[in-house]
């Protein structure tokens, strides 16, 4: 099942049955019982596989998108400040950092994560954004307006 | 400091203990909140496969408050699955036969049912009042706020309270109080 050397899997290119299934079989090799020994349904549960990775390559953006949101949300919530508000603020303050890496920062850089969320209630406060100050947490961000 | 000294974060995947008081709350608006918490939601290292859940002890959950009237209308629906099985429980009977029964059913229908649920419904500890056994009770570190406050009743304020509380208008002395 396994093409020991490069030059037989050159061979399996061409026109040759044996070869061509012999391909098939490769992908099919750790599948388990009938569908890895029998062409016939080896080549189905090859083909099923081949479309499932097709569609969940879309998909796999999507979780992990979902799951830096989820993150994010959670950090964000540690601080008193809601996902949406911080992310306008940290947009509004020209903080271009992706989903991807305001997660990264909430679970492995919490300390600069706070500090993210600072600079965007600070800039919700001087927007007029409605935003919960309740925490009422001491902000020591200092601003562009701040120093007219 | 060693290079595995520096990178070693103490209890990171801890289990914190929660407590939540259920009076006069709502079981649903209840249910999206405390599954944050079994379910680590809360945590920005949350991860599926991760066990990072928290545990959960809920007091007071006979206290708890449907929105409406909803005590008349919500009905749980069973069936023994033999025929003729099916079987209809009003809310109140629900709760008159278990009261921690409705925030139970609410939490665990407010997660997505996967093989994970069951686990994570295990870290729920529910309570009808405020008695909860003491090796439970040693845990817990961590209160949930409220959603709602809890407003004073009435007939729980002192006579000398409601005696001396500003009064706005006289009744008139022909005004008959039923």
């Amino acid at each position: 099942m396994v093409f020991t050397t490069v030059a037989n899997f050159v061979r399996s290119r061409g026109p040759d049955e044996f070869w061509r299934k012999r391909k098939i079989l490769k992908l099919a090799a750790h599948y388990i019982g009938r569908r890895r020994n029998c062409y016939s349904i080896a080549i189905k549960n090859v083909h099923r596989a081949l479309v499932y990775a097709t569609k969940h390559r879309q998909l796999r953006k999507e979780n992990m998108r979902q799951l830096h949101e989820t993150r994010i949300i959670a950090g964000c919530e540690q601080h008193g400040i809601s996902y949406k508000n911080f992310t306008n603020g940290l947009m509004k303050s020209n903080v271009l950092l992706n989903r991807k890496s305001l997660a990264d920062l909430a679970a492995w850089e919490p300390f600069t994560f706070k500090a993210l969320t600072d600079i965007a209630r600070q800039k919700c406060v001087e927007d007029g954004v409605n935003i919960d100050l309740s925490p009422q947490k001491s902000v020591d961000v200092i601003t562009k307006g701040m120093l007219k | 400091m060693s290079a595995l000294k520096r990178v070693q974060q103490w209890a990171t995947f801890a289990r914190i203990w929660h407590i939540y008081d259920a009076t006069w709350q709502n079981p649903f608006e209840s249910a999206a909140l405390l599954k944050k918490y079994l379910m680590g939601l809360h945590k920005p290292i949350y991860h599926p496969l991760a066990d990072c859940g928290d545990h959960v002890v809920v007091i007071n959950c006979s206290e708890i408050a449907l929105p409406g009237d909803e005590w008349k209308k919500r009905v749980y629906f069973h069936h023994t699955g033999y025929p003729g099985g099916a079987s209809w429980t009003l809310a109140w009977e629900l709760h008159k036969k278990n009261p921690t029964l409705i925030l139970k059913k609410a939490i665990y229908h407010n997660m997505r049912g996967n093989l994970q649920r069951r686990y994570t419904m295990e870290r729920l500890h529910l309570f009808p009042n405020e008695s909860v056994p003491d090796e439970v009770m040693k845990n817990i570190s961590n209160q949930i706020r409220q959603i709602r406050p809890v407003p004073k009743r009435l007939d729980h304020y002192t006579e000398d309270e409601v005696k001396e509380f500003p009064k706005l208008i006289d009744y008139p002395k022909d005004y008959i109080i039923r």
